[in-house]
C-alpha cells in the first residue's frame, strides 16, 4: 500500500489535517464500497454494519462492538445502558473535548471533574477525594491517543464498586500494558468522526463491551428500543450507524494499523528533532503504553507567539483545548471556578498540537521541525 | 409449469435509481473534497428544503426522531412537563417526548388516523407544554383547531411532519403551524436518503439559531460552548443524495396521490370488506403509506404475501400498549379508535414506481380475497344444511 503525498497542490502551506490526501487514493474502493450497499438496498442495519461490528471487536480485543451515530451517542448509550441518570455523579476530566461533559449531562447525570497529570490524562489519586453515594460511574479518557492510567483506575472502581466508560474517541488502537484501549471498561466508546484516526464519512461512533447483556441491551436502545419490528421494551432514540458508512470504514479498517504507524514516525522524528529545545515539553510514552498520536502535542511558555510565528510561515497548528470544560459558558451551572483544576487550566495556556496526520510526508515533517527552530533559536 | 406470482414490493429503492451515474459522479466529488461535516451540500440541502417546505429556515440533523427531541429540547421542554400526542404513530415519536425528559399524554386518533381534535382540551393540565399532533400516513392534523388550543392555553405545537413532506391542508403546507415541523429522511420515507437523516424546519430565526447550536455540541464556535448540546448532524454525505433526490418530490408526491385514488376507487364497491378513511377536500394528502381499515385483516395480508404483494401493517400494537409505555399507566380501551385501527388496518404498496399493472394486480387480489372467502361461507352454509 502506497500512502500518496498529495500535497503538492500548495506546495508553501501546511494544514493541520487534511483529508483529501487519504480519500484521493481510496475514492475507487470507497465508491465500489457504496455500490455494492446500493445493489441491495439495505440502508439501514444492514450487513456491512455487523460486519463492521464484528471486525472493530476482534480489533480492540473485546467479545461485542454495537456501531451507532456518533461518539457522542456512543457515550450517552454507555450511561444509559448502565442506567447511569438523574442523580447520579460520574467522575471525569475537564481538558476534553466538550462531548464527554455533554453526554454525562444529556443522561441526566451530574459531571464531577478531577484534575489531570501532566500526560494530560486524569490523575487517579483524585478520585477517592470525589467519590459520594452518588457517584455511579468514572469516565476517563484516553486524550490525544495516549491511554489512561487504567491499572489504578480499575482498581479503585472496583472497591467502590462504579462502572468505568473510557472515552476512547482518540485512541483507537492505542494499548496499554499490551492491552487494547475499550477493552478496560465496563463499556468503551469511540468516534468515527472524520478527523478521528479511524474516520467515517461522516458521524460515526462504536461501543465496546465483554458484557452480553450489554451489547443486547445497546442494539436496542440504538433502534429506539425496538427488540422486533413491531414490539418497543424501552423509549429511546435513534443512533445507528449507516451502512453506507459501515461499508467505507470497513475499506479504511484495512488501512487503519499502517495509518497508526505512520502516524507514530511523524511522531518519533518530532520527538527526536525537537528533543534539543528546552523551551518545549514533548509527550512522552512510557514502556508500557502504545499511543497513537490522534495529536501530538507540545507544551511551552510562548505558546501563542510560536502559533502565530507558525502560521506566518504557512504551517497550520490547533489547540486541543484553549478553554477548559469547567469554565465553559454551558459548565456555569455545575458551579467550578477557575484555579480549581490547575494542571488542566495551565496546560490549556501552554499546549499546541502539530500537524501529525499520516499523509503529512517528510518534506513537510522537516518546514514544521525546522520553523519550530528558527521561532527558538532564529 | 407454475408461474410465479408478480412481486409487488413495499420499498421502491431499487427502481429508484435509474440514473445512478450522476449521484456516483457527485459521490466522488463529495468523497476527494473532505467536507463532511456541516459541509457546503448540508447548507444546499437546507435552502433547497426550505423552499420546498416554503418555511424559511431549515436545519439537516440525525433523524427525524433527534428532529423532534431538539425541537422539544429547544423549547425548554424537559423534565415535569406533559406533551401532549396519539398513540397512532411510529414509536419515534414517543421516544423523542421520553428522550426529552417529558411525560407522553395520549389523545385518541381518528377516522384518518391523525390525533383527534376534540378529545385534547379535556387532556390539558398544568405541566402541559406541548402538543404534537403527527401527519400519519402523510395525512394533516387539524391543523386549524390544533392552533387555536395552542393559542387558548399557551401551548406550542411541534409538527411530526416526518411521513408528509408536501402535505397541505387549505393551501397552507405543512410547518405553517408548529413552532418547528420535523422531518425525517429515513430510506423509506417519500424524500429520503440513503442512511438516517431528518431536518426540522421553523419560521423563527431565533430558533433556527439555536437549534444550529443544539445540533452541534452548544458550540458557538470551534472553542466556546454555551450550551451542553448533542451530535446530530445530517452527515454532507446524505445531503449530497438528497440535493439529487429532492428534485423529484413532485413526481412522487403526484404519483403516490394518484395511486392512492386509484386504489379508493377500485375498493369503492367492496364497502362491505373495506373502510378507506374520510378524505377531506381541503387537505392534500401526500401517501407515505396508504393505510385502509379491512375484514379479516390476518388473512387478507397473509393472502397477498403469499401472492408477492408486500403488504404491512403500521402498526400492530398502539404505542400506549407496548411494553415501553407501561409505567405509563395506560390500558387496554383507553383508546377505542386506535386500538381497534390496530387489529384492522392494512397498507397497501403505493409508492411512485408501481406500474400499473401492479396496481390491477393487488386490487384484483384483494377483490379475489373476499370473492373466494364469500363463497366459501355460502358453499358452508350449503353443506351445512345437506
Amino acid at each position: 500500500m502506497k500512502i500518496m503525498d498529495t500535497n503538492t497542490i500548495n506546495k508553501t502551506h501546511i494544514s493541520y489535517t487534511d483529508l483529501t490526501g487519504q480519500h484521493a487514493y481510496l475514492k475507487d474502493e470507497l465508491l465500489e464500497a457504496v455500490s455494492n450497499v446500493l445493489d441491495r438496498c439495505q440502508f439501514i442495519l444492514g450487513p456491512e454494519v455487523e460486519a463492521f461490528e464484528q471486525r472493530f471487536a476482534e480489533l480492540c480485543g473485546v467479545s461485542h462492538a454495537v456501531a451507532v451515530n456518533s461518539g457522542t451517542d456512543a457515550l450517552v448509550l454507555a450511561l444509559r445502558a448502565l442506567d447511569v441518570g438523574s442523580g447520579d455523579e460520574v467522575i471525569t476530566v475537564p481538558n476534553s473535548f466538550v462531548a464527554t461533559t455533554s453526554a454525562i449531562v444529556l443522561a441526566r447525570a451530574r459531571p464531577v471533574f478531577i484534575d489531570v497529570r501532566d500526560d494530560y490524562n486524569m490523575d487517579p489519586s483524585q478520585i477517592e477525594s470525589v467519590i459520594t453515594s452518588r457517584t455511579k460511574a468514572i469516565l476517563p479518557v484516553h486524550l490525544t491517543g495516549r491511554p489512561a492510567e487504567m491499572n489504578t483506575i480499575l482498581e479503585i472502581a472496583k472497591r467502590h464498586h462504579l462502572y468505568v466508560i473510557e472515552d476512547a474517541a482518540q485512541a483507537v488502537l492505542a494499548a496499554y500494558h499490551t492491552k487494547r484501549v475499550g477493552s478496560f471498561g465496563t463499556i468503551g466508546c469511540f468516534s468515527l468522526h472524520p478527523l478521528k484516526t479511524l474516520n467515517a464519512c461522516g458521524d460515526g461512533g462504536v461501543l465496546t463491551t465483554n458484557d452480553s447483556g450489554l451489547f443486547k441491551r445497546l442494539k436496542i436502545l440504538r433502534n429506539l428500543g425496538l427488540e422486533s419490528r413491531d414490539r418497543c421494551s424501552a423509549w429511546s432514540g435513534n443512533s445507528r450507524l449507516d451502512t453506507i458508512q459501515a461499508a467505507m470504514l470497513l475499506v479504511k479498517l484495512k488501512y487503519l494499523p499502517k495509518w497508526t504507524e505512520q502516524r507514530r514516525l511523524n511522531a518519533e522524528f518530532y520527538l527526536k528533532q525537537l528533543g534539543g529545545l528546552s523551551e518545549i515539553r514533548l509527550p512522552i510514552e512510557q514502556s508500557y503504553e502504545k499511543c497513537v498520536y490522534h495529536t501530538f502535542v507540545i507544551r511551552t511558555d510562548r505558546r501563542d507567539e510560536l502559533k502565530s510565528y507558525l502560521a506566518d510561515n504557512q504551517v497550520e497548528t490547533a489547540i486541543h483545548y484553549p478553554i477548559p470544560l469547567h469554565l465553559q459558558e454551558s459548565a456555569a451551572s455545575l458551579n467550578y471556578k477557575i484555579g480549581m483544576f490547575p494542571m488542566a487550566e495551565a496546560q490549556a495556556n501552554h499546549i499546541l498540537s502539530l500537524p501529525i496526520y499520516p499523509e503529512l510526508g517528510q518534506e513537510k515533517l522537516n518546514r514544521v521541525v525546522s520553523v519550530i527552530k528558527k521561532f527558538y533559536r532564529g | 409449469m407454475k408461474i410465479a406470482p408478480m412481486q409487488v414490493k413495499f420499498s421502491y429503492l431499487d427502481r429508484q435509481f435509474s440514473n445512478i451515474d450522476t449521484y456516483f459522479s457527485d459521490l466522488k466529488k463529495f468523497v476527494i473534497s473532505g467536507d463532511f461535516t456541516l459541509g457546503n451540500a448540508l447548507h444546499e440541502f437546507e435552502r433547497q428544503f426550505a423552499a420546498l417546505c416554503r418555511i424559511p429556515f431549515a436545519i439537516g440533523v440525525g433523524s427525524g426522531t433527534d428532529a423532534l427531541v431538539l425541537s422539544l429540547k429547544v423549547l425548554g421542554i424537559g423534565s415535569g412537563d406533559e406533551v401532549i400526542t396519539t398513540p397512532t404513530t411510529f414509536i419515534a415519536t414517543v421516544g423523542a417526548i421520553v428522550q426529552a425528559g417529558a411525560k407522553p399524554v395520549f389523545v385518541d386518533s381518528e377516522d384518518g388516523f391523525v390525533i383527534d381534535s376534540s378529545k385534547v382540551e379535556a387532556k390539558l393540565t398544568k405541566r402541559t407544554k406541548a402538543i404534537i399532533p403527527v401527519h400519519y400516513t402523510g395525512n394533516v392534523a387539524d391543523m386549524p383547531t390544533l392552533e387555536r388550543i395552542a393559542r387558548k392555553h399557551n401551548l406550542a405545537i411541534i409538527e411530526d411532519a416526518c411521513q408528509a413532506i408536501g402535505a397541505e391542508i387549505d393551501g397552507k403546507p405543512v410547518g405553517s403551524w408548529g413552532v418547528t415541523a420535523c422531518f425525517s429522511l429515513h430510506p423509506l420515507k417519500n424524500l429520503n436518503v440513503w442512511g438516517d437523516g431528518g431536518v426540522i424546519v421553523t419560521r423563527s430565526e431565533d430558533i433556527a439559531e439555536k437549534l444550529k447550536l443544539y445540533r452541534n455540541h452548544g458550540l458557538e464556535n470551534r472553542d466556546e460552548v454555551s450550551i451542553f448540546g448533542w451530535n446530530s448532524r445530517l452527515d454532507t454525505l446524505q445531503a449530497v443524495i438528497g440535493n439529487r433526490l429532492i428534485r423529484e418530490v413532485g413526481f412522487i408526491t403526484d404519483q403516490r396521490i394518484a395511486n392512492a385514488t386509484y386504489y379508493d376507487d377500485a375498493f369503492r364497491n367492496l364497502q362491505d370488506y373495506i373502510h378507506v378513511p374520510k378524505r377531506r377536500s381541503n387537505v392534500k394528502h401526500v401517501y407515505h403509506l396508504y393505510v385502509i381499515r379491512v375484514e379479516k385483516r390476518d388473512q387478507l395480508l397473509a393472502y397477498l404475501q403469499k401472492n408477492g404483494i408486500e403488504a404491512k401493517v403500521h402498526y400492530p400494537i398502539p404505542v400506549h400498549l407496548q411494553r415501553a409505555a407501561r409505567y405509563l399507566g395506560y390500558k387496554e380501551g383507553d383508546f377505542p379508535v386506535s386500538e381497534s385501527d390496530a387489529k384492522s388496518i392494512i397498507t397497501l404498496p403505493a409508492h411512485q414506481h408501481l406500474t400499473r399493472e401492479e396496481l390491477d394486480y393487488t386490487v384484483d387480489k384483494v377483490r379475489n380475497f373476499y370473492k373466494e372467502r364469500t363463497a366459501n361461507t355460502a358453499e358452508q352454509i350449503c353443506g351445512n344444511r345437506k
